[in-house]
């Protein structure tokens, strides 16, 4: 019996039956997975050492019991919280208006005949074209002129935040005139996220059954009912999609927000501002920034564990 | 309730710039609880007037009405019809009952309680009760089929509307809703207007049948009318399955001639020819007689090309002047080998003569028994 053979019996795998093609598409599946993990993990690594471990080992090892903190995890949600929050009262409204928005318009502009029909779609299309430097100017300009505190005063207060929080009662959860950047923020991001969503919608809105749409109004459903029934309860996957790529795009913008926010910055700024005067002056805290960005990026990944399934689905393009 | 009219309905289409005729001048009344069929080969219109009836397409020319009122300027909700669709188009996120329910819930403003029950009564109706909490996805085609027409049945409508609702299902089943599908409707009593290419469910279903062909309304009778009395020659080939076998001849007194031979003429179909210069001559597969006695009258030699064995019948394709010309149909017991020789006899009291440029029935074959459904006054 050869060494070999015996090997063989003892770990019980059959060498002769292992493939060496197989073994290299592993080892490189394998490589794979630690580069595309490797900043990650360095970037977990270095959250979780104190500054004088960071100095003396490299990024991608793990901290000594000695050098092991959650400081800088403490520091940056103490530093990032209200901006965060500001982030999710951004981010949130922004996402379903643009999605539900996006999906009326394809509605609209798939499922029914009118005349034009073709060149309003190709100006939707052509808005997804537009790049963000082009309309900088004219944004400032226009959120410099339109005064969305005033405009808003008669019928709702934004300088107070407030949310009914069962048992506490009302919770105040901010105030600051400032939040009125935050309102035009969102239009900002509604108006550019409609024409990807319109499109996407409509993607999906051509393969619905004409049949089954034209059953529905024979059973005695106008436009909207049809929509409110039958259209949207079917377009839950297409959602799926638009929610979690648009959460993910307004979530992530910085552009917008250092133009439309005053000074860029101040109690209304949002989570990729706050995330960028997370540096500790002069000396660079790495370990706090890299919490930071792990606390900064924590909800996108939230929206993602969430939506995950449907969000396969619609880009299978399943109903 | 009321009678269905169509009264001079045409639809156009634009196709960059040039005109489309989709369905040319269409009249019809659709009597109070008939059974119509609407058949022709595909493209030939009967979607589209089926569609405009239902109020889907616009109507171009004439008018629609429904009793003494006018529908054809109505939405689709307002005309109080149901249709069942080919493909079903069953709502498939809400359950057999959600999608029962939806027609009734949108159109009228009857109590939940009645509408539950009214759906428990109609799914019984068509043995589809214990599916009702299931959605269309788990349902087989046979019973999504059923559900779609119990969503049509339930609104309880003065017309059903159906475009080829069973041409998805396997032969076996589709035999089989057939027969269902006819005694619903007699049951029912309602007005129900069917589109189908297939000849088959045109003769077993309808009470009369309207064929289409290139949007024109070619006749509207009885099945067995259409079959013994077409009244051109559209309708003849078309009616009958295998299909009438024609033979273009030219007139010379009494007499026509062919390519491959000539048929002497009785006074009286001559008389019915006369006129014209070239005639077409049909003659049903079964009324070919495949007989041994090359003596008899219009019997001609022929040579048996291919035999195809129904079981019941045999369809023998036979040649004359070394060319396949047509199909004769004899007894499934009888042998007939391919090769052979046999002698074909076209009876004169079983031959269609069609004018060969109109295509317009010059006369038609004589029957013993006068007494279909229908006189022979349209003829």
């Amino acid at each position: 019996m050869s060494v070999r053979d015996d090997l063989a019996e003892r770990v019980g795998v059959d060498l002769e039956a292992v493939d060496p093609l197989r073994v290299a598409l592993y080892a490189t599946l394998v490589g794979l997975v630690a580069f595309y993990l490797s900043p990650l993990e360095s970037g977990l690594m270095t959250a979780l050492k104190t500054e004088a471990e960071f100095a003396t080992s490299p990024p991608f090892v793990p901290p000594t019991v000695e050098g092991f903190t959650l400081e800088p995890f403490g520091v940056a949600i103490d530093t990032l919280s209200s901006a965060i929050l500001n982030s999710i009262m951004l981010a949130v409204p922004a996402t379903v208006l643009s999605a539900l928005f996006g999906s009326f318009a394809a509605y609209g502009l798939t499922n029914f005949e009118w005349r034009g029909q073709l060149g309003v779609v190709a100006l939707f299309i052509a808005g997804i074209f537009i790049p963000y430097q082009a309309v900088l100017i004219p944004l400032s300009r226009l959120w410099a002129i339109v005064d969305t505190q005033s405009l808003l005063a008669p019928v709702l207060d934004i300088t107070v935040f407030s949310a009914q929080v069962p048992v506490l009662g009302t919770v105040e959860l901010a105030t600051h005139p400032h939040y009125a950047s935050i309102i035009n923020l969102i239009i900002t991001h509604t108006a550019y996220g409609i024409p990807i969503t319109t499109l996407l919608f409509r993607g999906y809105y051509k393969k619905l059954s004409t049949e089954m749409l034209e059953a529905a109004r024979l059973d005695g459903a106008g436009a909207f009912t049809v929509y409110r029934r039958i259209v949207l309860p079917l377009s839950m996957p297409m959602f799926a999609v638009t929610l979690i790529y648009q959460f993910t795009q307004v979530w992530n913008d910085l552009l917008f927000a250092l133009i439309i926010i005053p000074s860029g910055s101040g109690p209304a700024a949002v989570a990729t501002i706050a995330l960028n005067e997370l540096t500790g002056g002069i000396i660079q805290t790495f370990n706090t920034q890299m919490a930071g960005a792990f606390v900064a990026a924590l909800p996108t990944l939230l929206v993602y564990v969430l939506f995950g399934d449907k969000f396969a689905k619609g880009v299978a393009g399943g109903t | 309730m009321a009678d269905l009219t169509l009264d001079h309905v045409s639809k156009f289409f634009d196709d960059g710039g040039s005109k489309v005729v989709a369905v040319d001048d269409a009249s019809v009344t659709i009597e109070d609880g008939e059974f119509l069929v609407l058949v022709g080969p595909s493209g030939c219109g009967k979607s589209t007037t089926l569609r405009m009836i239902a109020g889907l397409e616009t109507v171009s020319e004439g008018e629609i009405r429904l009793g003494d009122d006018r529908m054809d300027n109505r939405p689709p909700r307002d005309r109080d019809i149901a249709m069942v669709f080919q493909s079903y188009a069953l709502y498939p996120h809400m359950t057999v009952r959600g999608n029962m329910r939806f027609g009734l819930e949108e159109s009228t403003d009857m109590a939940d309680a009645d509408i539950d029950e009214l759906v428990e009564e109609t799914s019984s109706m068509l043995g589809i009760a214990d599916l009702l909490d299931r959605k269309p996805g788990e349902l087989s085609g046979g019973q999504q089929q059923r559900v779609a027409l119990g969503r049509a049945i339930v609104r309880d409508p003065e017309v059903f509307l159906m475009d080829e609702p069973l041409s998805n299902l396997d032969a076996k089943l589709r035999s089989q809703m057939r027969t269902e599908l006819q005694r619903l409707q007699e049951d029912l009593g309602v007005t129900t207007v069917y589109v189908t290419h297939d000849q088959t469910e045109a003769m077993t279903m309808g009470d009369r049948i309207a064929i289409l062909n290139d949007g024109e309304l070619q006749q509207v009778a009885t099945p067995l009318e259409a079959y013994h009395r077409p009244a051109n020659r559209f309708v003849a080939g078309f009616i009958g399955e295998p299909s009438m076998n024609f033979f273009e001849m030219d007139v010379q007194g009494d007499e026509l001639v062919g390519d491959a031979f000539s048929y002497e003429l009785s006074a009286k179909s001559a008389n019915a020819v006369e006129g014209s210069e070239r005639v077409t001559l049909g003659i049903r597969p079964e009324d070919v007689e495949v007989i041994d006695d090359a003596a008899a009258d219009h019997a001609y030699e022929t040579t048996v090309d291919v035999v195809e064995p129904m079981g019941n019948e045999n369809a023998v394709y036979l040649e004359l002047g070394g060319e396949r010309r047509f199909v004769a149909t004899v007894g499934g017991m009888r042998r007939v080998e391919a090769g052979e020789s046999v002698v074909a006899r076209i009876p004169e009291d079983a031959v269609h003569l069609f004018d060969a440029t109109t295509g317009e029935t010059l006369q038609n074959r004589s029957l013993e028994s006068a007494d279909l459904d229908a006189p022979e006054a349209n003829l």
